[in-house]
């Protein structure tokens, strides 16, 4: 753990206990976030399922080919919310408090972003589990591991993207803005086929699209093997995203005061 | 060493509009210092620059010895701070929440879980701490805002508005509440739109309007600077022009108003008794009594042509004078 990080960690840690209230203590509030990538993967199963018979695609069962982006798109949404919230949070008042506090501008980011990652984790559990009812591929353990890892660090990007934005606009009336941008991120990859099936501007966008990679690092043990090849550029866009999108949010929150 | 240094704070705002123009003060360790001032006035915005919220566009301010733009952080380890609307998360608990504040202070778990206990009890909060704050009265949140502000033991308390909207129990709890503070050695730094609470609670009041400060001073000193406080004595008919040759050799006699003979006392209320006694040595009966005294309204209205609060809000009729406390005071 960051050195920094380690200290102020009873900090972090009240700050995300405080951010789990919204799904904790609010009925239904998780729902929204499960239901949409839920109902599409079931959906595109059901329409699409016989477009693995086009080959390329490394498996036969097309919902082990989506099933990575269903949960990047859970991932996406939930991490987004935090945006949301976190204007709410301005509207309210409540982020006066916490920046009129001595706790460091990094460390209210890390709560707030921490909880993301944490929360993102009920929607990948449902789909896994609906996956897994429909047919699945079973990924492996290590497989498992990294598409946790794939949705924790999209989501802890996609709440540094909400915050950004939130702390920009300081109105929830961002929150399209929000959503819409980590919707087009995780749709313009090889989100429903194979690359070599994509046509024209999408398959350039695809290939430039830097949650491509954390896509196929997700993806790859539900298609079968997982290789170091496949992980390491999925590793890396997630540090690089959270880095340059961590950078953006304390820039916005150091301007609060302008 | 003062706990309140403010040097020409300005704050202006996109657009060129001014908030606040060359405020200056100085508020002395253990004081209670009352900004006070109509909506709009700028004391919201001088507060949010004094908490590092807002970094000022001119002048400079020192809080607990630190400026509050170079040493934002040891600024904001010394001060508590109370907003104008008490944010408080409505999911949490009261107990959760002073909890929270405690740890961003860096107080150790045990010792901040005492804090919660103890400042809960404080503030008569305790059958509620782990209820919900969404379930809380207006009242009951404020006092909680004002516990969470107190859980380090700052030495500057900064209370913006702390009991708008309140009804005059909650009112008075927080008003017994910041009297305590301040007995203990905290310095208070407040803003109201309340003369009452400017006048019960402040040693200093500093007067603004349109984001400068129009007068400064103990609400004595205000006062004064208005006029001095005079009895209103209502007699028996036919007794006007004795009572007041009578009165006149204990104050300046004013020219009578409604059939009321006046007489300004240098005194205030010490001087009522005298009056009461001579007119009866004279015996003249008198029939009731009131003694009228200044108001922050009225040095308000003096100071900026305008009244502070009420229906009155608006260029002052009469001038200084027009609307006056009154302390009805027995015969």
């Amino acid at each position: 753990m960051n050195p920094a990080l380690a200290i102020h960690w009873p900090m972090v840690a009240v700050l995300v206990r405080r951010a789990m209230n919204e799904i904790l203590r609010v009925p239904g509030a998780a729902i929204p976030g499960v239901l949409a990538p839920t109902i599409f993967f079931l959906g595109l199963t059901a329409v699409f399922g016989e477009l693995t018979e086009l080959g390329g695609f490394g498996t036969d069962d097309y919902q082990s080919f989506i099933i990575g982006v269903s949960l990047l798109q859970g991932s996406g949404f939930t991490g987004a919310a935090t945006g949301v919230n976190l204007a709410r949070d301005i509207e309210a008042g409540w982020f006066d408090r916490l920046l009129a506090s001595p706790a460091p501008r990094p460390v209210i980011l890390a709560g707030m972003v921490i909880s993301a990652a944490l929360r993102a984790l009920i929607p990948a559990a449902v789909l896994l589990t609906v996956g897994f009812a429909i047919g699945v591929s079973w990924p492996g353990p290590f497989g498992l591991a990294l598409a946790i890892v794939g949705v924790m660090g999209l989501a802890t990007a996609a709440a540094c993207w909400g915050c950004a934005l939130a702390l920009r606009f300081r109105t929830q009336s961002a929150a399209p803005l929000m959503q819409a941008g980590m919707f087009v991120l995780v749709l313009c990859t090889t989100s429903y086929a194979p690359r070599e099936h994509l046509q024209g501007w999408l398959h350039t966008v695809a290939t430039i699209n830097p949650v491509t990679q954390v896509l196929e690092m997700v993806r790859q043990g539900f298609l079968g093997t997982v290789t170091w090849h496949e992980t390491w550029p999925g590793l890396l866009t997630i540090a690089a995203l959270v880095a340059v999108l961590a950078a953006f949010a304390l820039r916005g929150m150091r301007r609060m005061a302008d | 060493m003062a706990a309140i240094e403010v040097r020409g704070l300005e704050r202006a705002f996109q657009g060129g509009v001014k908030a606040v123009r060359g405020v200056a003060l100085e508020v002395a360790e253990g004081e209670i210092y009352a900004f006070l001032g109509p909506n709009g006035a700028g004391k919201t915005t001088t507060v949010r620059m004094l908490t590092t919220l807002l970094r000022p566009t001119g002048g400079s301010a020192r809080v607990a010895g630190h400026d509050i733009v170079r040493e934002a952080p040891a600024v904001r380890r010394a001060i508590g701070v109370a907003l104008q609307e008490a944010a408080l998360d409505p999911l949490m608990t009261g107990r959760e929440l002073i909890h929270l504040q405690a740890t961003l202070h860096r107080l150790p778990r045990a010792e901040a879980r005492a804090r919660a206990d103890e400042l809960l009890a404080r503030v008569g909060l305790e059958y509620a701490a782990d209820r919900r704050v969404g379930t809380y009265s207006g009242g009951m949140r404020r006092r909680l805002d004002l516990a969470s502000a107190l859980v380090h033991e700052p030495r500057v308390l900064f209370l913006d508005e702390p009991t708008t909207g309140l009804d005059p129990v909650s009112r008075k709890t927080i008003w017994d509440e910041v009297r305590a503070l301040n007995r203990a050695g905290t310095t208070v730094f407040l803003t109201t739109q309340y003369l009452e609470e400017a006048d019960q609670l402040a040693d200093r009041v500093g007067i603004i309007a349109q984001g400068r400060i129009v007068a400064e001073g103990t609400p004595r000193e205000l006062k004064a600077q208005v006029g001095k406080p005079h009895l209103e004595i209502a007699i028996a008919d036919g007794e006007v022009e004795r009572a007041r040759e009578v009165v006149g050799r204990l104050g300046r006699a004013l020219p009578p108003k409604d059939g009321l003979v006046l007489v300004e006392l240098d005194g205030g209320a010490a001087q009522v008794a005298p009056v009461v006694r001579a007119l009866d040595e004279a015996g003249i009966a008198v029939e009731s009594l009131q003694l009228v005294e200044p108001t922050l309204d009225d040095v308000f209205v003096a100071k900026t042509g305008r009244h502070l609060e009420g229906d009155g809000a608006g260029e002052a009729a009469g001038g200084a004078g027009e609307e006056r406390a009154e302390q009805p005071a027995e015969a």
